[in-house]
C-alpha cells in the first residue's frame, strides 16, 4: 500500500461527516479544537466591546454615555465573560487541537466527551448572550458576591443568568480536564516516557488537574446560592445561621487557582516556542517541570488573598501573605529559564518572538505589582481600586493574550497549511501592545489617586480626568490591533501561498504530519527516543507516512490508536474510538433543559431532563465494546496488543479516577463549609440539631459492607468464571439501603429553618444521589454481562462500577457521620 | 499512577497542612474554642505544634523519596520528586511561620 | 497618596520602597533580555548547560527571589502588625454600620447619639471604628487615614484610623454593592480637643 492509498484509506475511516451535518456529528478533536477556539475568539470579540464601552463611559467625567444599571451589566458581563468564556475556552480548544498532535496520537482519550464539553460549553455561552441581549444580564461583578447576589437585594433573573449558564459552561472544563490529564497521562507515542514529553503537555497536565480541583468549590458555591435563592436554603443569610463569607471562600478556592489555570498554558506555549525561535533547547527541562507542578499546587494556598479586607485575623492574612510571596518563586524560576534559554541560543526577532518579549515586559510587571498587592497593608488601600484593576489586566493580558497571539503565529501554518504574505500583523503588534501599555500604566495611576473599581462615573476637579482620557485613547488603539489581526488572520488563511511542512524547523511531532493535518494526525505512529524526534531524524515525516510506525495497516477499518504505560512510554493497548455520532449534542441540548429548568422555574423540566440524561448516558456507554473477544492485535513493528476493552484498566477506568477527583473536591467543599459555618458563622447553634436515631445508622452499617463487598464478589466471580449474580444483588441492596439511610437526612429537617438544615439537606441529596448512581450502574452491569459484554477478561466495566460504589461508600459514611455528629454530642 | 503521585504527594500534603493550620487558628479564635474552656494561649501552643508537626512530615516525605524503598526507577521522576519534595518542605516552613511571629486573633 | 494619619503614611511609605524595588527588578530583567540578542550563543554542551542552569536557576530563578521576597515579606508583615487596633488608654471608639446607599455612625462615648454620613472623630487620637452592615457587603475607606476595612452583615470589623491635624476627609464604600454604588459616600470631620468636646456634649462642633 503507498502512501496515497494509505491516506485515502484513514480518511474514509476518520473523516467527519460532509457538510453541515459534519459540525453537529463530528468528534474529531481537529474539527473540535478548532470549533473551540472559534467560539473563544467570538466570545473575546463580544468581551472586548464591552470593554470598549467601559472605556468610552469612563473617558469623561459625568459620562452620560450609560447609567449605573447598564453599566454594571456592561463591566459584569467584560469580566464573565473573558475569564469563564474566553480565556478557559481558548486553552481547551488549543489543547484539543495539539495535544494528540504533539503526543504522537490520534486522537483524545474520549472524542465523544470533546464533543459533549464543547457543545455544553457553546449552550451555557448562548444562554448568558441572550441574557445580555435582552438586557437583564448579571449586574453583581464578575465574583457575585452575596447577600447583593441574594433574593432579596437582587431579586430578578439576572443572577440565574450568571449561576446557571457559568454551571453549565463548566460542566465542559471539567470535562475537558478529563479528558486531557488521560490523554497525557496514556495517549502517547511508544517510548515518550514521562521525561520526553514535550513541554506543553506537562503543562496541560498541570492545567487539567488544577481544573478538577479548582473548578468544584465554584460550582457547589453556584449550586448553593442558586438553591437560597430557588428554594430560601439560607445558606449566606446571615439571620439563618448562613455567612456571605461563605461564598467568598468558595468562590476564591476557585477563583485564584484559575488564574493559574489561565497562566499556566501561556507558559506553555512560551516554553515550546521560544527554545525553537532561538534554536535551541529550554534550559532546565527538568526544573520547568518542577516548577509548573510546584506553582500549579501553590496556587492553591492563595485563595485568602482576595479577602485580606474582610476583617480575617491578622495571623490567617499572614499565612496566605506568606503563601502569595513565595508563589513568585516558581514563576521566576521559569521566567529565568526563559532567558537563560536565549542566552543559550541565538534569537531571531519573528513576529512570534516578538509577541514573547512583549509577555516578558508586560507580565512581569504584573508580578511585581502582584507581590505588592500580597503585602496585606499596601492591599488595604488599593483593594478594590482601578490599580488592582490594572495589575491583573497585566497578568492576564501580559500572561495569557500575548502569549497565545505568540502561538496564533505559530501554529497558523499548522492550521492552515499556508505560510504568511501579508504583513499586517506587525503593525498590529505595535498598536497593541502599546496601546494595552498607555491604558493601564494610567489605569494604575487612576488606582493610586483613589479611584474605585466598578464606579459608572466620577466627578471633574479629582485629577482623574486626563488619566481616564489617556486610558481610553490606549484602549481604542488596542482595539484597533485587534481588528487589524483579525483581517491578516483571515487574508492570510485564505489567500496567501501554501507553506512548507514544518516553517519554524521545530522538533515536536506536531510537524510531523501533512498541514493542514488530515483527520487521522499521522498515516503511522512514531516510536521516540528524544524529546525532539524530528531533530533525530528529519525523514521521520515521509516514513511515517509510508506506514512505517505503528498501526499504518487500516484493513481493520476501524479508529485506532495506542495507549502506552504512564511512566515508561512502552506500549500497551490499542484503543478503538467511536465513529461520528450526534449523541453529544443531543446530551448537551437535554443537559440544558436541567438548566433552563431552573432558570424559568419549570420546574417539572428538572426531573425529565436528569432521566433523559440518564437514559443518553445509558446509551451513550452501551455502544461501547464488543461481545466477542479478540485477543492480542498486530500493530506493526513486530508487536501484538490486546484492546483496551479486554485490558483491566480501561481508558474509561482512568478517567473516572479523575472525575472522582473532581468529585472529591466537591465533596470537601461542602464538608468544608459546613464546618466553616460550624465555627464562623453568628446565627449558630440551629434551634436543635437532628437526632440519628436507630434506623439511618443501621441502615448505613448494612448498606456500606453489601454495597462495598457486593460488588467485590460480581468482581472475583466475573474473573473466576462463574455466575456474578448474588454479588449484584447485594451491591444494588447495598446502595439501596445507603440511599434509604440518607433519605432520613431530608425528612429530619426542614431544609428553609436554619443553615445547618440546608446543609444537611444538600448532604443526604448528594449520598443519595450517589447512592441512586452507584444502584443504577450496578443494574447497567447485570444488562451488560447478561449480553455478554462483560467477562473475565473484559473486566474494565465492572471495576469502574466497583470505583463508584466504594466513593458512594467513602462519602455516605463521612456524609452522614458529619450530619449526625452535633445531634450525637449534644 | 505511582510515579505521578511521587510528584504529587509533597506539595498535597502542604496544602492539606496550610489549610488545616489555617482552619485550627479559625477555630481558636472562634467563640468554639473559649465554650471549650481553652485560653489562647493554648491556641498558640497547638498551632505551633501543628507547623511543627507538618514540618517533621515533610522531612520525612523528603527522606522517603530519596530511600530506595520509595524513589522511582525513572531517574528524571526522581529528580523531580525530590525537587519538589524540597519545595514542599520550604513552602511549609515558610507560610505556616507567622503561627510563631504575628499577633493570634486582631 | 496624600496621607493624613499615620496609617496611610505607613502605607504610602511601602509603596515607595516597593516601586523603586520592583523598578530595579523590571530593568534588570529588560537588560537581560535585550543582552541575549546582542550577544554570540553560548556554547552548547552537557557541562556547559549545568553551568548555565546554576546560573540562571538556581542563583536567579531561586536565590534571587527567596532573598527578596523574605525581606519584603517581614516588612510588610511588620508593618501589618503596627496597624493593628491594639487596646490603648487613649482609644475612642466609634461604630459604623452601612447600608445601600447611606452610612450611620454612633459613638461609645455619646450614647444615642447618631450621625448620618458624617463621622465625627478627635484629631491626634487613635480612633477604633467597628464596622458593620445591615444588608449587603460594603467597605470603609478613607483614603487618606487608613486602609480599607468590609462590612459584612452579622461580624463586626475593627480599623484603627488616627487623623494627624482637624479637618475634612473624603471616605468611600470601596466594595460594590449595587447601582448606588458611586454616591456611597463620607465625610469624616475631624476636631480639636475643644470640639470634639462640644460635639460629645450633644452641641454642634
Amino acid at each position: 500500500m503507498n502512501a496515497l492509498r494509505r491516506h485515502r484509506a484513514l480518511t474514509r475511516i476518520w473523516a467527519s461527516e460532509p457538510g453541515w451535518r459534519g459540525w453537529f456529528t463530528t468528534v474529531n478533536h481537529t474539527d473540535l479544537g478548532r470549533m473551540f477556539m472559534l467560539a473563544a475568539v467570538v466570545f473575546f470579540l463580544i468581551g472586548g466591546i464591552l470593554a470598549m464601552l467601559i472605556r468610552a463611559q469612563l473617558a469623561t467625567p459625568r459620562s452620560a454615555f450609560m447609567g449605573p444599571d447598564v453599566y454594571n451589566q456592561v463591566f459584569t458581563m467584560h469580566g464573565t465573560i473573558m475569564m469563564f468564556l474566553f480565556a478557559i475556552p481558548l486553552f481547551e480548544g488549543i489543547a484539543v487541537y495539539l495535544l494528540p498532535k504533539l503526543l504522537g496520537a490520534r486522537d483524545l482519550a474520549f472524542p465523544r466527551l470533546t464533543a459533549y464539553g464543547f457543545w455544553c460549553y457553546a449552550f451555557g455561552g448562548s444562554l448568558l448572550l441572550v441574557s445580555l441581549f435582552l438586557g437583564v444580564a448579571p449586574d453583581g461583578g464578575w465574583f457575585m458576591y452575596p447577600p447583593l447576589t441574594s433574593r432579596a437585594s437582587s431579586p430578578g433573573i439576572n443572577t440565574d443568568f450568571w449561576l446557571l449558564g457559568i454551571t453549565f459552561v463548566e460542566i465542559s472544563a471539567i470535562c475537558a480536564a478529563v479528558e486531557i490529564t488521560v490523554t497525557v497521562l496514556r495517549y502517547r507515542a511508544p517510548g515518550m516516557s514521562l521525561s520526553r514529553m514535550p513541554i506543553f503537555a506537562w503543562y496541560a497536565l498541570v492545567t487539567a488537574v488544577m481544573i478538577l480541583t479548582g473548578f468544584p468549590p465554584l460550582i457547589l458555591g453556584s449550586i448553593l446560592l442558586e438553591l437560597e435563592r430557588a428554594f430560601d436554603m439560607p445558606f449566606f443569610v446571615t439571620a439563618r445561621g448562613g455567612d456571605s463569607l461563605l461564598w467568598q471562600h468558595l468562590f476564591w478556592l476557585f477563583g485564584h487557582p484559575e488564574v493559574y489555570i489561565i497562566f499556566l498554558p501561556a507558559a506553555g506555549v512560551i516554553s515550546t516556542i521560544l527554545p525553537v525561535m532561538a534554536r535551541t533547547t529550554l534550559l532546565g527541562y527538568g526544573w520547568v517541570v518542577a516548577a509548573a507542578v510546584a506553582l500549579g499546587v501553590l496556587g492553591f494556598g492563595l485563595w485568602v488573598h482576595h479577602m485580606f479586607a474582610t476583617g480575617i485575623p491578622h495571623m490567617a492574612l499572614a499565612f496566605f501573605s506568606a503563601a502569595s510571596t513565595l508563589v513568585a518563586v516558581p514563576t521566576a524560576v521559569q521566567v529565568f529559564a526563559w532567558i537563560g534559554t536565549l542566552w543559550k541560543g541565538s534569537p531571531t526577532l519573528t513576529l512570534p518572538m516578538l509577541w514573547i518579549l512583549a509577555f516578558f515586559a508586560t507580565f512581569v510587571i504584573g508580578g511585581l505589582t502582584g507581590v505588592m498587592v500580597a503585602v496585606v497593608p499596601f492591599d488595604w488601600q488599593v483593594h478594590d481600586t482601578h490599580f488592582v484593576v490594572a495589575h491583573l489586566h497585566y497578568v492576564l493580558v501580559g500572561g495569557f493574550v500575548f502569549p497565545m497571539l505568540a502561538a496564533l503565529y505559530y501554529w497558523m501554518p499548522h492550521v492552515t497549511g499556508r505560510k504568511r504574505f501579508f504583513r499586517l500583523g506587525e503593525t498590529a503588534f505595535w498598536l497593541i501592545a502599546g496601546g494595552f501599555h498607555v491604558t493601564f500604566l494610567a489605569v494604575h495611576w487612576a488606582g493610586l489617586l483613589g479611584q474605585r473599581r466598578r464606579i459608572h462615573t466620577y466627578d471633574e476637579g479629582q485629577g482623574w480626568e486626563v488619566i481616564n482620557l489617556i486610558a481610553s485613547i490606549g484602549g481604542f488603539a488596542t482595539a484597533i490591533g485587534f481588528a487589524l489581526v483579525i483581517v491578516d488572520v483571515v487574508a492570510n488563511a485564505a489567500m496567501a501561498v501554501r507553506g512548507s511542512r514544518d516553517p519554524w524547523r521545530a522538533g515536536t511531532l506536531e510537524w510531523a504530519m501533512p498541514t493542514p493535518p488530515p483527520a487521522y494526525n499521522f498515516a503511522s505512529l512514531p516510536q521516540v527516543a528524544s524529546r525532539d524526534p524530528l531533530h533525530d531524524e528529519p525523514e521521520l515525516p515521509a516514513r511515517l507516512a509510508r506506514g512505517e510506525g505503528y498501526l499504518g495497516d487500516p484493513s481493520r477499518n476501524r479508529r485506532e490508536t495506542l495507549v502506552v504505560e504512564v511512566a515508561s512510554g512502552e506500549p500497551a493497548q490499542i484503543v478503538v474510538f467511536p465513529a461520528n455520532t450526534a449523541l453529544p449534542i443531543l446530551m448537551a441540548f437535554v443537559t440544558g433543559g436541567i438548566f433552563l429548568g431552573m432558570l424559568l422555574k419549570l420546574y417539572w423540566l428538572v426531573p425529565v431532563a436528569v432521566l433523559g440524561v440518564a437514559a443518553l448516558v445509558a446509551r451513550w456507554a452501551w455502544s461501547l465494546g464488543s461481545t466477542r473477544e479478540e485477543g492480542p492485535q498486530d500493530v506493526g513493528r513486530g508487536l501484538a496488543l490486546p484492546l483496551a476493552a479486554e485490558a483491566a484498566d480501561p481508558p474509561g477506568w482512568w478517567g473516572t479516577r479523575f472525575l472522582l477527583l473532581a468529585n472529591v473536591t466537591l465533596f470537601g467543599s461542602l464538608l468544608f463549609g459546613y464546618a466553616f459555618l460550624w465555627t464562623v458563622a453568628p446565627g449558630w447553634p440551629p434551634a436543635a440539631y437532628l437526632q440519628p436515631g436507630l434506623a439511618g445508622p443501621a441502615l448505613l452499617l448494612a448498606g456500606i459492607p453489601l454495597s462495598v463487598g457486593g460488588i467485590r464478589m460480581t468482581d472475583r466471580a466475573l474473573r473466576r468464571g462463574r455466575g456474578p449474580w448474588i454479588g449484584l444483588v447485594l451491591g444494588v441492596a447495598g446502595a439501596g439501603a445507603t440511599g434509604l439511610a440518607a433519605t432520613t437526612l431530608l425528612l429530619g429537617t426542614a431544609h428553609d429553618a436554619h443553615a445547618y438544615d440546608a446543609t444537611v439537606w444538600v448532604l443526604g441529596g448528594y449520598v443519595l444521589f450517589h447512592a441512586t448512581l452507584a444502584g443504577a450502574m450496578t443494574l447497567f452491569l447485570g444488562a451488560r454481562i447478561a449480553a455478554g459484554y462483560v467477562t473475565g477478561r473484559r473486566i474494565g466495566e465492572a471495576r469502574i462500577v466497583r470505583l463508584w460504589h466504594d466513593y458512594m461508600a467513602a462519602v455516605a459514611l463521612l456524609g452522614l457521620g458529619a450530619a449526625w455528629l452535633p445531634g450525637l454530642a449534644m | 499512577m505511582r510515579d505521578v503521585l511521587r510528584i504529587a504527594l509533597p506539595l498535597t500534603v502542604w496544602l492539606g497542612a496550610f489549610s488545616a493550620v489555617y482552619g485550627l487558628e479559625g477555630l481558636v479564635c472562634s467563640e468554639r474554642w473559649t465554650a471549650a474552656g481553652l485560653d489562647r494561649a493554648t491556641g498558640r501552643l497547638a498551632l505551633v505544634g501543628a507547623w511543627a508537626a507538618a514540618v517533621a512530615l515533610q522531612a520525612v516525605l523528603l527522606i522517603g523519596l530519596r530511600s530506595p524503598r520509595f524513589a522511582s526507577p525513572s531517574g528524571f521522576v526522581r529528580c523531580v520528586s525530590l525537587t519538589l519534595a524540597g519545595v514542599a518542605l520550604l513552602a511549609t516552613a515558610w507560610t505556616l511561620l507567622p503561627v510563631a511571629t504575628s499577633t493570634l486573633c486582631l | 497618596m496624600h496621607p493624613a494619619g499615620p496609617a496611610a503614611a505607613t502605607i504610602a511609605t511601602l509603596w515607595w520602597v516597593m516601586l523603586i524595588g520592583a523598578s530595579a527588578i523590571f530593568l534588570f530583567v529588560m537588560v537581560l533580555l535585550v543582552l541575549a540578542f546582542r550577544r554570540a550563543p553560548a556554547p552548547q554542551a552537557p557541562a556547559a548547560e549545568q553551568r548555565q542552569e546554576r546560573i540562571w536557576i538556581a542563583a536567579l530563578g531561586l536565590g534571587f527571589p527567596l532573598a527578596v521576597l523574605s525581606s519584603l515579606l517581614a516588612y510588610g508583615l511588620v508593618v501589618g502588625e503596627r496597624l493593628l487596633p491594639r487596646p490603648a488608654s487613649d482609644v475612642v471608639t466609634v461604630r459604623a454600620e452601612g447600608r445601600q446607599w447611606a452610612w450611620s455612625f454612633s459613638y461609645a462615648d455619646a450614647p444615642g447619639r447618631i450621625t448620618g454620613d458624617v463621622l465625627h472623630v478627635p484629631a491626634g487620637r487613635p480612633v477604633d471604628v467597628q464596622i458593620t452592615s445591615a444588608d449587603v457587603i460594603h467597605s470603609f475607606w478613607v483614603p487618606r487615614l487608613a486602609g480599607k476595612l468590609d462590612a459584612i452583615p452579622g461580624h463586626v470589623n475593627v480599623l484603627r484610623i488616627e487623623a494627624w491635624a482637624p479637618g475634612d476627609y473624603a471616605g468611600v464604600n470601596a466594595e460594590y454593592n449595587g447601582p448606588g454604588y458611586r454616591g456611597h459616600v463620607f465625610t469624616v470631620r475631624a476636631h480639636d480637643e475643644a470640639g470634639w468636646g462640644r460635639f460629645l456634649a450633644g452641641g454642634a462642633p
